[in-house]
Parts: structure tokens; C-alpha cells; sequence
């Protein structure tokens, strides 16, 4: 909210927001823990990295750690050890491994140069179920007026329970969309030897499927102070209209976590830290510290947080024919099968009937 | 006084081509008496007849100086003789009055404004000589007229913009509306408008200040020695003055500039006995913003505006009555779901009476109150979110003359304060509401004060001012309040139980005794060193985690949790005249300590917050600075230049490791900005056209760096790690700005048109440097410039 207050002193005092070089010092390499359990079957992973300065991508690299005892222990005293995957500094359970509601979970790290760390309990709570998934169409301004952006924003209708205190956090499993194509629009490269640009068409295939790699995500947290107890109704996520995702269905998953008191205040100082404006209202930058401790040196910053969480899982089909309004649709004028990742067929449990 | 001044004054009238006769006034009937001689007077401007308050009125031949009362009156009691009288007054042309007393009698003088002669231009301090002869420390008194002098920063001249200008006083940033006052917190002032406070004094969060410039009279701020007659805030007192309408004449002021306008009228409403004066101050910013292509402004909305209504009866010339209205009322509207607005309100009643010539009294009661709401109409989850605080207080003030120039003055206040900390109201949404009510405990205090003060001189030399306050503070139910396990940080995990408290019963007392003195030795009449001490105790607190005043601060009054503010400040200055006054100059050094700052926690939440101790630590300040000012009074250049260097430090140090800040260490705080230069110069073109420019700089304020990057959950983050260690760039500014006055044949038509461009050459000073992940570019940092490019703007104003 606090941010469109900007536009309006943009507007007044010609006020502007430019990239500015600063010296930074040397950042330090910390160790950075960022991983979930969940009551979803697994695997789950834990990724190990370092910190380093900030600044643009070739400055700061972040690198992962590699080569490092990882294991989950629970309050029953049950030790599962995670195996680092192909992609250096991720580790994963085991595939039959999940949180159970009612047991907390530890993070156990122990890492080649022998030194080793340890995670708080993170205690695993129920989660209400979500009871259905709506959506609309929103436009959002920005600061160059000509460009509004536009997309979907989903709601999450829920029942809050009232005997117990819930922290909520919001994120998109990955999702897909029926992928619309021209073919028949197609025309030879400009360099083709006989007949440059001219028009061939394409019989195959005007519609395929999508899944979207995973990518930046916005999330949401909320904690239930203010609705304890109610019928909820919250805007939870956004998907932005590239032009392409909105064309014919898209499916959105969305996966509603009960999180403990510290996840949600560490997730919450995150979703602060995106939103920073610059403006004369925003909040300073907090230390978001974690609840991972060096067991050698107490002194020693761990960043990052080990987070175990209950999880209710929905998904919901995006009619192109609701959104009110949708960004000028991109055209393909190829197989859509030419678009990387594309498939014919649907992936796995796409069922817009349901 | 010096000899020589006279002189320079008559030189200067005969330069400006009036020629004062110099034939002497017989005051009073002769009936033969010799002694004690009663003659009243009364000082009306001559254009506008209103009566000019404050204005000095010497005998040169006894040395002796009296003060215009608010309707313009003096009294003077005489032998029989032939005196001269000087009137002198801020803006306006000095008088010399020769005259024969012989009776009892009146005198009726009028003063005309100085505006725009050639020479001759006091920029502010009513008495050239004031700076060095008073034991004030660090009081500055401006006039309007000298502030219309200045650039003006949007098109009107600002009151809290001006006193920025000012040594030793500075502001955040550019969009900001609190002052911060020799390293005290925008919550250390204490701004009385016609003796009520007022809290939130911006318009537009703080580009413009909340007092039409047109209804004040005058403005004083202490920043160093505050009189025992104010206590309550830590560093500082704004007393602002409103100006009482003319009880002979009807007259007003209007005025159009870019962003806003503004009119005032005043006259009699029974003549020479009541007076009554009006204010009004509109902007038309929603005319713009309706103009915009972009539907979101388009259906965006920010309005402003301030009512002033002042009315002034005089029972007799030496008791009157003055009740002052104000209103300030601003609402911003964000693409028409979420309305910002608040309002700012307050009465006043002021009755002034002389019981004798030793006796005065002085005796204010007000009603202030100041609201707060946010209106969100998205369509799902509808809420009001409404606060606001409520002072209600009366003020009691004698002053008794022991002799010349040996003074008590005595008395008491207090007040009682509410504060409505937030109440969330769920709307009618669509179906089924989804939030909540919720109400945060409202807060009652109240404040209580009794002060005596001596002000003598001792021989020429030497002068004393010293006094006592002593304050009480009562913190009372009905309230809710939380106990915590002892020994362990105050958080949500450690509460071991809850108290309720009945209403009026008292949860929490306060009280400490405030010593101030000060000191001024004169090594000659033109040159004093002044020393001083001041204590000071805050029972509010504002507690922010914003640089600015913002719509998430909360007030917060004292309780168990928060104790009170102890400030002690500590100054030494020297004062010295040069040329026949033309030149003031001065050097102050002070040193603050500040005890039971707060500092926010990281990631503190402010808003709707029950429990604000779970969310702040209290630390210590200190404060120290130099401040050099060199002021040129007279001539065709006129202005001034000011020089600070300041520290404001903060230290939190508590016994749990979690809560210490930057390991203990003292570090800087938000508004500390060691250089701090302003130039002020005003250039007489010719009798109806001047120029003027104010330069400032300051060092960038304090900000905190990212220490590393780190990713998690897909999104690329900053790890901050100690608070305020580095520093966003320098700021730096020119404003210019050309006034003309069109000479008409009546006064219908003389009108001011005062065109000003700000930020000349068009530096894009850093508010903020912010680091942010951003679509599209890597992780890096940004300056948020408030005011980027040059930013011309044009008035016109008149007089009638």
C-alpha cells in the first residue's frame, strides 16, 4: 500500500528512483541454510550456500556448499540422513520421507571442514484445509505509467481455526498452461534461399502444455491475529500475464503452510526486505536472523532459516474467458512444439473438468 | 546603548527620502504636575492598522525599554521633560518620536513596513542589540516578514522549513515534516500553536508545514535554555503566535500559487474593542492530479487545507481576551482503494491582564485534538483504522517586577492526555467479514507542572536567569497490563500474567525537578559569553521505525515500561556586534545527554500493536555540536550564513544479548549529519524587486549497508547486520527566487509576484539508497531522489 504513496510524490515533486553505485565492503561468506520439510511425500531439500558481497551477479557469487553430513532429526529421536543430488549444495531426503503433524524437526549440518551446525526445533502444527481456490484479474501501476503491469491474483478461501494461534505462508507449486500457437502464420527465415519470408504454413500444432521452471516467486505470509477464528478470503499469490500464460487455461498451485512463529517472522522480514521502495515510509533494513547456530562457535552468523511445515495443497484452472482484463497476447507463429519444454501432452493431473 | 545608532537611523531616512520632522509632540494636558507622568501608547501599523505586538519603545534619555502588548499598547510613567522615543520593530522602519511630557496622556503611533526600501533591512530579532544584551540562549524569534525574505519551497515560505536554515536545526530529508533540534528526535519539540500542541504538523507528509504563514504573528523556538514556564518534550519549543485581527481597520491577504492558495481577512467587529480574523489555506493538487493520463493518479486524490479563526476583545487596555481556532485537515486517497487522512484540531482561550504596574497575569486553556485514519475500500476485506490523541490543559502565568530589570515569574499547568493508539473497524465487504475488530487499549496520562523563574542584571555586566520546574507525571486505567517474567527480555514468551487496573486508578507515577540557569557576562556592549543548563522531562514518546514522521508511528505515552526522557543539555556561547550592529555574530558549543531513547527492534511492528515494550529497547543518547552564525542585518545584501557540526549518537546496552544493537557501541543516529551549512542571501534590486538565495548542505545521513548477499526461496537478499554504518551521499541544494512588487494606484493592486525555482541546478539528492532484488536486474542499489530536477514556481499575493 505504503508504496504507490510514491507515485503520488513522484508526481508532485518530480521525485525519481535510479540505480546507484555504492561502495560496498568485502561481504563476508556466510553459511546459508534454505530449505523445507513438509507433510508432503518427499523429497525435500535442504540447499547449503555461502554468502557473498552484495552486488551485481558477477561480483557476488554465491556458491554452494558441497560435501556436507546433512540429516533431519526428529523430537522422537528418528535421524534421516539427506544425500546431496547432482546439483552441488542440495541435499534431499529420502522420496518415502514426510513431516508428521504433532513431531518438530532439527536440522543437523556437519560440513567437510568438520565444523557443525544444528537448527532450532522447528515444530510442525496443523494446517486448515483450503476449501477453494477464486482468482481475478488486477492491474498494477509502476512507476513508468505506459507499462502498467498486469496478471492474476488468487484467493484462498479457508476456514482460520480459533482454539490455537496459525501463521500462514503462501507459495506457487509450479504451473503450467495450455500453450496457443500459430502455425499456420509461419514464414520461412528471412535468409531461406527461394522463398525469404514467405508463407508456409504449419499444420502441427497449435496447442500444447507448458510447465513453467521454477522460478523467482512472490509469497505471501500472514499470521491470524487479526482473523482468528474467521472465514477467510486473502489474495495470496500473483501471476503475472507475459502474454502468452493466459491465452487459453493456466493452472496454479497453491501450497497453504502452517508455519511456527519464528519461520513466519523470518518469512515476513523477507517479504519487508522485496518490497523496500526507498520511500520516506519504508521500514529500515532488519537483521533477519535465522535459527540455525554454530555448535563450535556460538558467535558465528548462520544465515537463513530450516523451516517444517504442514501443507494443504489446491490447484485452480484460469479461464482466459473470467479475466477482465490480459496484457495484448503474444503470438507464436510456429509449432508450439518448437517453444522449449513444450509438450502435447497434458502433465501430470491436469483436469480442468474437476 | 550606542550613540552613533540614532544617527545611522536618521542618515538611513534621509536616504530613503523621508524626511522626519523633527518639531516636538506636547503629550497630555498640562495641569502642572512634574512627577509620575502615565502615558499610554499604542503602535498600529500604518497601511493595515493592525496593532504591531512585540515592537521595543525606548526612552533614549532614561535608558528605559517597553514591550508592545498584543494590541499594540505600552505604558510608560515619566517625570516632566523633553524625551525622544526609538520604536523599533522587526520589518519596519524605525521610529523616532520627540516629545514634551506633560500629563497624564496617549500616544498614538503608527509604523510603516520597510518592505521595500532600498536599505535598512532587518532580518529578524526585534532589538538589534537583543543577541547580546538578553541571557536567552539559543532563542530565535522570526517575524513573517523576514521569512518572506526567503525562497520559498513550493511556492509558500514554511515555517519548519525556515528554522532549518537555522543553526544547530535539521531535517531528515526532503519529504519530511519533524525537525530534529541539536540531535533530539522529531518527537523532542513541542509545537504550541496559540499555546495548544499540536502532532502532526505537515501537509502532504511534510512537503508543506501545517500553519498558513498569513494568520502567524511570529514563531519562537528555544533550542537551548527553555523557560520553566514550558516543560514537557526534550529539546525543543515552538511557540507560534497567531496575529490578531485590526480593531480599526478591515484589510486581508490573498494569495495564488502553484500548488495552493490562501486567503485571510481581518477587521473590527466592534470597533476598538473586538477584532476578529479569518484564515483559509486550499490546495488544488487534485486539478493536477485529475489531469494525469494515467488512470490510477487520475483517480488518485490529495487534499489539504487549514482554517484559522482568531478573535480578539480587549475588556480594557490592560486585560483582553483572544480565542483562537485552528484546523489543519489533509486526506490522500492511493488509486481510490486505501484513503490516508488526518486532522489536526484545536481551541484556544488566552486572557492577558495587567493588575499593576508590577503584576501581569497570563492564564491559557485549550482543546487539542489530532486524528489519524486509514480507510481501506479495496472491496474484499474493508477496514477503517482510526487513532488519535486528545490533550486538554490550562496554563497559568504571572509575572511579577521585583524592579527594573528584575522580574519572577511563577506558575503551573497541566493537562491531560489521551492517546487512541488504533481501533480496527472491519467494513461491509462482500459477504462474510474476514477481519477482525480490534482495539488497542487506550491510553490516559496526565502532566502537571509548577515553575518559578528570577531574571535580573546585575550592574551592566552581568545578567541571571535561572529557575525550577518541577514535573509529574501520572499514568492511570482503565487498563490491561501485561507482567513479565523478572529479569528476562520483555517478549510475548516471557509473560507471566496480566493485571487490569480500574479506571483513574494509577499505574504509574513519575516526577523530577528541571534546574535551569543561565548566565551572560557583557565584555562590552557589543560582545557577551553566555553558559547555561537546562534539564528537561518527556513523559510522550513516538516511536518509529521510519526516518520520517509516517503513518505507521505510534504515540506512546509512559508507562511501567517506558520511562520518561531525561534530557540535559549543557551551553557555552560568545555573541559579538560589529559595525554599529550591522554584522551579528555568534559561536555556541553544546553537549546533550539524552536518557530512555528508544530504538526500534529489527523488524519491529508498530501498527495495532498492544504491546509496544515486546517491540523497542530503550538506549541513551548524546549530543554535541559547534554552531557558528554569522548574520548581516543592514545594507542592500542582507542574510546570513550558519554553520553546525553536530554528532547524534545512540547506545543500546541491555542485559540480553538478542536485544543489544551494534555490539553496545555508540553508533550514529538516523538524523545525525556532522556538517550542516546554510547561506541566505537577499539582494535589493531596486525599492520594489529583490532577489534571494538560500544554499545548503549537509553530510548524507546515516544508513546501513548490506554486509552480504544470500539467497533463499528463490529470492536474492541482504544481510544486514550492525545499523547506521555507512552513509548515503551528500546533500546539497541552491534555491533562488525573484520577488516584485507592482506598484498600483490603490492598494487593491499592489501585489507580490514571487517567482522561485528550486534545486537550481538540479542535484538529485538521495532521500534514501535501498538495495532491492528487482525483475529484470540483478541485486543492486537504488537512490530514491525526492526532488530530482529544477522545480520553478509562481505566486502572486495581495494586500488589502
Amino acid at each position: 500500500m505504503l508504496k504507490r504513496l510514491v507515485y503520488i510524490l513522484f508526481l508532485i515533486t518530480v521525485s525519481c528512483i535510479e540505480p546507484y553505485k555504492v561502495e560496498l565492503p568485502q561481504g563476508e561468506q556466510l553459511l546459508t541454510v534454505d530449505g523445507f520439510v513438509t507433510t508432503e511425500p518427499g523429497p525435500h531439500s535442504i540447499r547449503l550456500t555461502r554468502s557473498d558481497t552484495y552486488g551485481s551477479v558477477f561480483e557476488g557469487l554465491i556458491r554452494p556448499v558441497s560435501q556436507a553430513n546433512v540429516a533431519v532429526r526428529d523430537s522422537e529421536g528418528n535421524v534421516v540422513f539427506l544425500a546431496e543430488t547432482e546439483e552441488r549444495g542440495v541435499y534431499e531426503t529420502p522420496a518415502d520421507f514426510r513431516a508428521r503433524v504433532g513431531l518438530s524437526y532439527s536440522l543437523l549440518i556437519e560440513l567437510q571442514n568438520g565444523k557443525s551446525y544444528t537448527s532450532l526445533p522447528e515444530m510442525v502444527n496443523s494446517v486448515p484445509e483450503i476449501e477453494s481456490l477464486s482468482y481475478r484479474a488486477i492491474e498494477i501501476q509502476t512507476s513508468n505509467r505506459l507499462q502498467n503491469r498486469v496478471g492474476v491474483q488468487i484467493f484462498t478461501q479457508f476456514r482460520d481455526p480459533s482454539d490455537q494461534t496459525n501463521f500462514y505462508y503462501w507459495r506457487q507449486g509450479r504451473g503450467s498452461y495450455v500453450l496457443v500457437a500459430n502455425p499456420e502464420l509461419f514464414t520461412l527465415p528471412p535468409d531461406h534461399p527461394t522463398n525469404p519470408r514467405g508463407a508456409a504454413p504449419k499444420d502441427c500444432c497449435s496447442t500444447c502444455y507448458l510447465l513453467e521452471p521454477s522460478r523467482l516467486q512472490t509469497f505471501s505470509v500472514a499470521s491470524d491475529q487479526d482473523f482468528n477464528g474467521l472465514n477467510q478470503n486473502l489474495p495470496i499469490a500473483f501471476i503475472e500475464d507475459d502474454g502468452l500464460r493466459f491465452k487459453s487455461m493456466y493452472r496454479a498451485e497453491i501450497q497453504q503452510m502452517s508455519v511456527s512463529r519464528e519461520a513466519h517472522r523470518f518469512l515476513r522480514l523477507i517479504d519487508q526486505q522485496i518490497n523496500l521502495t526507498g520511500s520516506v515510509f519504508d521500514q529500515p533494513p532488519a537483521n533477519i536472523r535465522g535459527n540455525i547456530i554454530s555448535l563450535d562457535n556460538p558467535d558465528e552468523t548462520v544465515l537463513g532459516f530450516f523451516i517444517a511445515a504442514s501443507v494443504s495443497k489446491k490447484e485452480v484452472y484460469i479461464q482466459r474467458n473470467n479475466l477482465e482484463v490480459r496484457l495484448t497476447p503474444r503470438i507464436i507463429p510456429d509449432d508450439c512444439l518448437t517453444v522449449r519444454g513444450a509438450t502435447l501432452d497434458p502433465p501430470a493431473g491436469w483436469n480442468p473438468d474437476n | 546603548m550606542n550613540k552613533t545608532l540614532p544617527y545611522i537611523f536618521l542618515f538611513l531616512l534621509l536616504v530613503s527620502g523621508e524626511l522626519l520632522a523633527q518639531q516636538k509632540n506636547i503629550v497630555g494636558r498640562d495641569i502642572g504636575q512634574l512627577k509620575d507622568i502615565k502615558i499610554s501608547g499604542r503602535l498600529i501599523d500604518q497601511i493595515s492598522g493592525e496593532p504591531l505586538v512585540g515592537a521595543t519603545v525606548t526612552v533614549k534619555e532614561l535608558n528605559k525599554t517597553e514591550v508592545t502588548n498584543p494590541n499594540g499598547n505600552f505604558n510608560l510613567v515619566l517625570d516632566r521633560a523633553d524625551y525622544i522615543l526609538e520604536i523599533r520593530y522587526v520589518g519596519y522602519e524605525t521610529v523616532i518620536y520627540p516629545f514634551v511630557a506633560v500629563g497624564d496622556g496617549r500616544i498614538s503611533l503608527t509604523m510603516i513596513q520597510e518592505d521595500f526600501t532600498l536599505d535598512d533591512v532587518v532580518i529578524y530579532g526585534r532589538d538589534p542589540e537583543k543577541n547580546i544584551r538578553s541571557t536567552d540562549m539559543g532563542a530565535i524569534s522570526v517575524s513573517m516578514n523576514t521569512l518572506k525574505e526567503l525562497p520559498p519551497f513550493l511556492g509558500e515560505v514554511d515555517i519548519i522549513r525556515s528554522l532549518a536554515t537555522l543553526p544547530g536545526v535539521s531535517q531528515v530529508g526532503e519529504a519530511s515534516s519533524g525537525l530534529n533540534v541539536r540531535g533530539g528526535g522529531a518527537d523532542q519539540n513541542l509545537i504550541l500553536f496559540a499555546g495548544a500542541p499540536i502532532y502532526n504538523p505537515s501537509h502532504l507528509f511534510g512537503l508543506f508545514t501545517a500553519f498558513n504563514p498569513d494568520v502567524v504573528n511570529d514563531f519562537v523556538l528555544y533550542k537551548a535554555i527553555i523557560p520553566t514556564k514550558f516543560g514537557g518534550r526534550g529539546s525543543s519549543i515552538l511557540d507560534i503566535a497567531p496575529k490578531s485581527g485590526s480593531l480599526t481597520e478591515y484589510g486581508g491577504d490573498l494569495m495564488v500559487g502553484t500548488v495552493s492558495g490562501k486567503l485571510s481577512l481581518n477587521g473590527p467587529i466592534i470597533k476598538n474593542k473586538v477584532s476578529a480574523k479569518i484564515g483559509f489555506r486550499g490546495s488544488y493538487i487534485n486539478w493536477l492530479l485529475g489531469a494525469m493520463n494515467n488512470p490510477d493518479l487520475r483517480s488518485s486524490q490529495a487534499n489539504f487545507n487549514d482554517v484559522n479563526g482568531i478573535v480578539y476583545g480587549e475588556i480594557n487596555e490592560n486585560h483582553n481576551v483572544t480565542y483562537s481556532f485552528y484546523r489543519s485537515y489533509d486526506d490522500f486517497a492511493l488509486a481510490s482503494d486505501t484513503t490516508i487522512s488526518w486532522t489536526n484540531m484545536s481551541h484556544t482561550v488566552r486572557y492577558q491582564g495587567k493588575f499593576s504596574e508590577r503584576l501581569a497575569a497570563d492564564v491559557v486553556g485549550y482543546y487539542s485534538k489530532y486524528d489519524f485514519t486509514i480507510f481501506n475500500k479495496s472491496g474484499t476485506n474493508n477496514f477503517d483504522l482510526e487513532s488519535g490523541i486528545t490533550d486538554i490543559g490550562l496554563r497559568l502565568n504571572f509575572t511579577y517586577a521585583l524592579g527594573e530589570n528584575n522580574r519572577i515569574s511563577f506558575g503551573g499547568d497541566t493537562k491531560e492526555i489521551t492517546i487512541r493508539p488504533g481501533e480496527l473497524i472491519p467494513g461491509t465487504s462482500e459477504g462474510e467479514s474476514s477481519i477482525l475488530p480490534k482495539k488497542v487499549q487506550d491510553e490516559f496520562g496526565r502532566e502537571s507542572g509548577f515553575y518559578l523563574q528570577h531574571e535580573l542584571e546585575l550592574g551592566e555586566k552581568i545578567g541571571v536567569s535561572y529557575g525550577i520546574r518541577y514535573d509529574m507525571y501520572q499514568y492511570f486505567g482503565p487498563r490491561t497490563v501485561r507482567e513479565y517474567a523478572p529479569n528476562l527480555p520483555l517478549n510475548e514468551g516471557n509473560v507471566i500474567g496480566e493485571r487490569t487496573y480500574a479506571a483513574g486508578e494509577t499505574i504509574k507515577t513519575y516526577d523530577g525537578w528541571g534546574p535551569r540557569a543561565s548566565l551572560r557576562y557583557s565584555l562590552d556592549s557589543k560582545t557577551s559569553i553566555k553558559a547555561g543548563y537546562n534539564k528537561m522531562y518527556q513523559f510522550i514518546h513516538l516511536i518509529s521505525n521510519t526516518a520520517t514522521i509516517a503513518p505507521t508511528d505510534v504515540w506512546k505515552l509512559s508507562d511501567q515500561f517506558f520511562k520518561p526522557q531525561i534530557v540535559d543539555q549543557y551551553s557555552l556561547g560568545i555573541y559579538k556586534n560589529l559595525k554599529g550592529n550591522i554584522f551579528e555574530t555568534s559561536v555556541e558549543v553544546y553537549y546533550k545527554d539524552i536518557q530512555n531513547v528508544l530504538e526500534y527492534k529489527d523488524g519491529a511492528r508498530l501498527l495495532l500493536q498492544q504491546n509496544l515494550e515486546t517491540e523497542v529497547v530503550p538506549g541513551q543518547g548524546q549530543a554535541y555540536g559547534v554552531e557558528v552564525y554569522v548574520k548581516k542585518n543592514l545594507g542592500r545584501t542582507t542574510g546570513w550564513a550558519s554553520y553546525t557540526y553536530s554528532r547524534t549518537l545512540r547506545r543500546v546496552i541491555t542485559p540480553f544479548e538478542e536485544e543489544i544493537i551494534n555490539d553496545g557501541e555508540w553508533f550514529p543516529a538516523n538524523f545525525d549529519k556532522p556538517h550542516d551549512l546554510t547561506l541566505i542571501g537577499n539582494y535589493k534590486l531596486a525599492t520594489n524587486a529583490s532577489i534571494s538565495a538560500t544554499f545548503s548542505y549537509s553530510t548524507g545521513r546515516p544508513v546501513s549497508f548490506p554486509e552480504a548477499k544470500f539467497d533463499f526461496a528463490g529470492n536474492s537478499l541482504a544481510f544486514f547486520n550492525e545499523r547506521n554504518t555507512q552513509r548515503i551521499p551528500d546533500f546539497h541544494r541552491l534555491d533562488l527566487s525573484l520577488n516584485f512588487k507592482l506598484k498600483g494606484n490603490t492598494k487593491f493592486h499592489d501585489g507580490d509576484w514571487t517567482f522561485a525555482v528550486m534545486n537550481v541546478y538540479g542535484r538529485k539528492n538521495p532521500f534514501s539508497v535501498f538495495f532491492a532484488d528487482q525483475t529484470g536486474s540483478p541485486p543492486q542499489s537504488y537512490i530514491l531522489a525526492i526532488l530530482g530536477v529544477p522545480f520553478p514556481t509562481l505566486s502572486y499575493s495581495l494586500k488589502f
